[in-house]
């Protein structure tokens, strides 16, 4: 911090979409202090350890000593906690996400991560097998690709013509043609069938398995959306379209984005609650245009003081996270809206400790791949062609009925990982389910997913054949996540204000990290908009930020990531 | 036959001892006496050629400016294989602050990381507050190397990093940038570089 402590923004939260804002707004060159109340990074998307996951769910109980707005607004958010009392050994070598995600090969957060120069600082793997749980045989495969689909033994010419048909339309500009007309909100699974003569089981896998859909019921459109930007990612690095990132993922990114607001002078500042905030209006006008724009004449600074910190700091905008919005700038706030078109669910969740991996059918192994193109995987270690070691890192999909005791409505994702994506110890295996819930009713998050646990266990490789001891998860954690209930203004749109709200990003699986990178950018833009009404003059001459000598504008062509520079060490040709 | 092995190594201590002018001078060998604290790069490069033929090269992580507020985040120290933990020989105080900032390593990097403690600032020996005896006691009984080093004048500098270098393990697969080697040594597959896209079957990367 400066000797001043002023700021172009302030913001609250080091959750992913406010640790990529605060990399592309320090990348602009401008002054960033990025804050937050807790000690560790990532906010609601944070990667802990088991001792650290622990303390989290036990601050979040109604009953809790602690208090805080922070907690009580978790409290509201986070519900129906219960975990296992004792934690397993070598707590510290798990990272469990608070929000599992895959990453798209092909989308916005990869596009971050990459221009970003986030993607030098962490690991990455690939998910190496999708199944779709049968409770005759186990796990079924899922063909993810024309070439899967052309091995399977398990379907007819018929059938393998007409799947192929879809999928070439899937992967393609499918929004004019004529099979979609006028089906675009009727259920997917139906259109597979009626469109394309697709059979149950085949559209069943085709709707939960490769589009993520969560029902029966989800819309045609959005689902063939969605699997067209799978189906575009696959391939990219390797026959998955989904990567998974080491050491609990997007936790661990978002401290990557941080670290680029800092090495871009961002100043950080972690475990320090808000203890003031004070608006100081030194304009001489203070209105907005009729229009509701932002209107430049505006001066409000922010004035925050934070507990156990000496100097106040100053800032012409602030930007905050749902969760760590002060109360009394709510009123005020831009609420910026949810990005994408589903709606964020409330969601039962589980995470828990197995030390089994799980047993997936051997046939269709994505590594298994005979052409004779170099593997995709950075790796140069040569893929066995035949590959017993387990399955490390997964999802198991469960269609809505397919579990007795499971949901008639819901399709449940398992995320499985362990060792081979820094997540846990060798030989133990971190299992995230989670459902969307009906708030109307109360039934438990661990009753509902507990059956789902359970039938995880039971797709487990024994560790010997005479073992008779059933296997038991080393630890659990259930809990329902609710949407942020800050996610509107108290009064009406405040389109002029100068402290923004995260937009909510979506809580599914395979949605998260990508909704994220677009929340940040959408925040990203709205504040260069808002600053550079204000402070136009100040623009041009802050050194190091944008390219000189290009008058007043340069803000007309600020993109959300400017070219990575040629720094010869950052940028060594070998990288 | 010569070999390149690629080490992660960070940088720690209180602001303001000389982090990054130790590494300016390692790495370009220059030396600014108003440089401001730290700006700019990701990480920094150099190669250290042992006797045996065998080059190190050292990724060089900064802190960035993330430990004034004890806000170094845990992604610093994964995969670290060595540390340069540095004060300034003339505030006893940055003792203090390197010996918690050794306790933080112990916590929370590999067990095996090889940890350097830095005297900077030999050049200011009229000034001395922590004598040499003190410092090398303290490395002694934690395990540290230690050495003290003028970022200014270079004494010592090229010495230290070239003893971290001997000591690290030629045989070891090193915890490569990213850990994409080293997650692909561990499991055998997987592993993914982010910026090496599959050129085989390369799609249209823009997302538009």
């Amino acid at each position: 911090m400066d000797a001043d402590g002023n700021f172009d923004v302030v913001i609250f939260g080091t959750g992913i979409t406010e640790s990529i804002a605060a990399a592309a707004l320090s990348k602009a060159g401008l002054k960033v202090a990025h804050l937050d109340s807790n000690a560790y990074y990532g906010g609601d998307e944070a990667s802990l350890t088991l001792e650290e996951l622990a303390q989290w769910a036990d601050s979040r109980q109604p009953a809790a000593a602690q208090t805080s707005p922070y907690l009580s607004e978790q409290r509201n958010k986070f519900t129906s906690i219960t975990r296992s009392s004792t934690i397993p050994d070598h707590p510290r070598q798990y990272s469990v996400s608070l929000a599992p995600s895959l990453i798209t090969s092909v989308g916005p957060l990869i596009t971050s991560l990459v221009s970003s120069g986030v993607s030098r600082y962490g690991g990455y793997r690939l998910l190496e097998r999708v199944g779709l749980y049968d409770s005759a045989v186990g796990i079924r495969n899922v063909p993810g690709s024309k070439e899967d689909v052309f091995k399977s033994q398990e379907m007819s010419l018929l059938d393998k013509r007409r799947l192929m048909r879809f999928l070439m339309f899937a992967s393609g500009d499918f929004e004019d043609k004529k099979e979609l007309l006028g089906h675009q909100d009727s259920p997917f699974i139906e259109f597979l069938r009626t469109a394309f003569s697709l059979g149950k089981e085949v559209s069943e896998a085709i709707a939960y398995a490769l589009a993520f859909c969560t029902s029966s019921t989800d819309p045609t459109l959005t689902a063939l959306q969605r699997l067209r930007s799978y189906l575009r990612s696959s391939g990219r690095y390797g026959s998955s379209p989904f990567l998974v990132g080491h050491y609990g993922g997007l936790g661990e990114i978002a401290q990557g984005f941080c670290r680029v607001s800092a090495v871009n002078s961002g100043v950080y500042i972690l475990d320090r609650p808000i203890r003031s905030i004070i608006s100081s209006s030194n304009s001489v006008e203070n209105t907005a245009t009729p229009t509701g724009d932002f209107s430049p004449s505006r001066r409000d600074k922010y004035v925050v003081e934070l507990e156990d910190f000496p100097e106040p700091m100053t800032a012409d905008l602030i930007i905050s996270s749902a969760s760590l919005l002060p109360e009394g700038l709510r009123e005020t706030a831009h609420f910026l809206p949810q990005q994408t078109s589903s709606t964020v669910l409330s969601r039962a969740r589980c995470i828990a400790i197995i030390d089994r991996p799980i047993s997936f059918p051997t046939s269709l192994r994505a590594d298994e791949d005979p052409s004779p193109e170099p593997a995709s995987v950075a790796d140069t270690n040569p893929v066995p062609s035949v590959d017993n070691s387990p399955v490390d890192t997964s999802v198991v999909v469960f269609p809505p009925s397919s579990l007795e005791g499971g949901s008639s409505t819901s399709a449940v994702h398992a995320f499985i990982t362990g060792q081979g994506s820094m997540s846990a110890p060798q030989g133990k295996y971190i299992v995230y389910l989670s459902v969307p819930m009906d708030e109307t009713q109360d039934t438990l998050p661990e009753t509902i997913l507990n059956p789902y646990l359970d039938a995880i266990l039971s797709l487990t490789v024994s560790p010997s054949p005479e073992a008779s001891i059933p296997p038991t998860p080393l630890f659990t954690l259930f809990y329902a996540e609710h949407p942020s209930e800050r996610t509107q203004s108290t009064s009406t749109e405040n389109k002029s204000s100068t402290v923004l709200v995260s937009p909510p990003i979506s809580t599914a699986l395979s949605e998260t990290s990508d909704a994220a990178s677009d929340a940040a950018e959408v925040l990203f833009f709205k504040a260069i908009e808002i600053l550079k009404a204000r402070r136009r003059e100040a623009w041009t001459v802050r050194e190091g930020s944008v390219e000189a000598g290009s008058g007043g504008d340069v803000f007309e062509e600020l993109k959300f990531w400017p070219p990575l520079d040629g720094d010869p060490e950052e940028e060594a040709g070998e990288w | 036959m010569s070999k390149q092995l690629q080490f992660k190594l960070v940088l720690l201590g209180e602001s303001a001892v000389g982090k990054s002018s130790l590494v300016l001078r390692f790495v370009k060998d220059q030396f600014d006496d108003y440089r401001e604290s730290t700006i700019g790069a990701a990480f920094l490069t150099q190669t250290v050629a042992l006797d045996d033929g065998t080059t190190v090269k050292f990724e060089i992580w900064d802190t960035a400016g993330q430990e004034r507020y004890k806000s170094l985040a845990p992604m610093y120290y994964r995969n670290a294989n060595c540390a340069v933990v540095v004060y300034d020989i003339t505030q006893s105080s940055s003792l203090d602050k390197a010996r918690n900032w050794i306790r933080e390593l112990q916590r929370q990097a590999d067990p095996s990381i090889i940890i350097a403690l830095c005297g900077n600032k030999s050049d200011l020996a009229a000034r001395r507050q922590v004598t040499q005896e003190e410092a090398q006691k303290y490395a002694e009984e934690e395990g540290l190397m230690w050495a003290e080093t003028s970022a200014k004048s270079g004494d010592g500098v090229a010495d230290i990093f070239t003893a971290i270098a001997k000591k690290l393990p030629t045989t070891a697969q090193p915890a490569a940038r990213a850990g994409a080697a080293r997650a692909g040594a561990a499991t055998g597959r997987a592993g993914v570089d982010l910026n090496k896209q599959n050129a085989a079957t390369s799609n249209d990367p823009c997302n538009c």
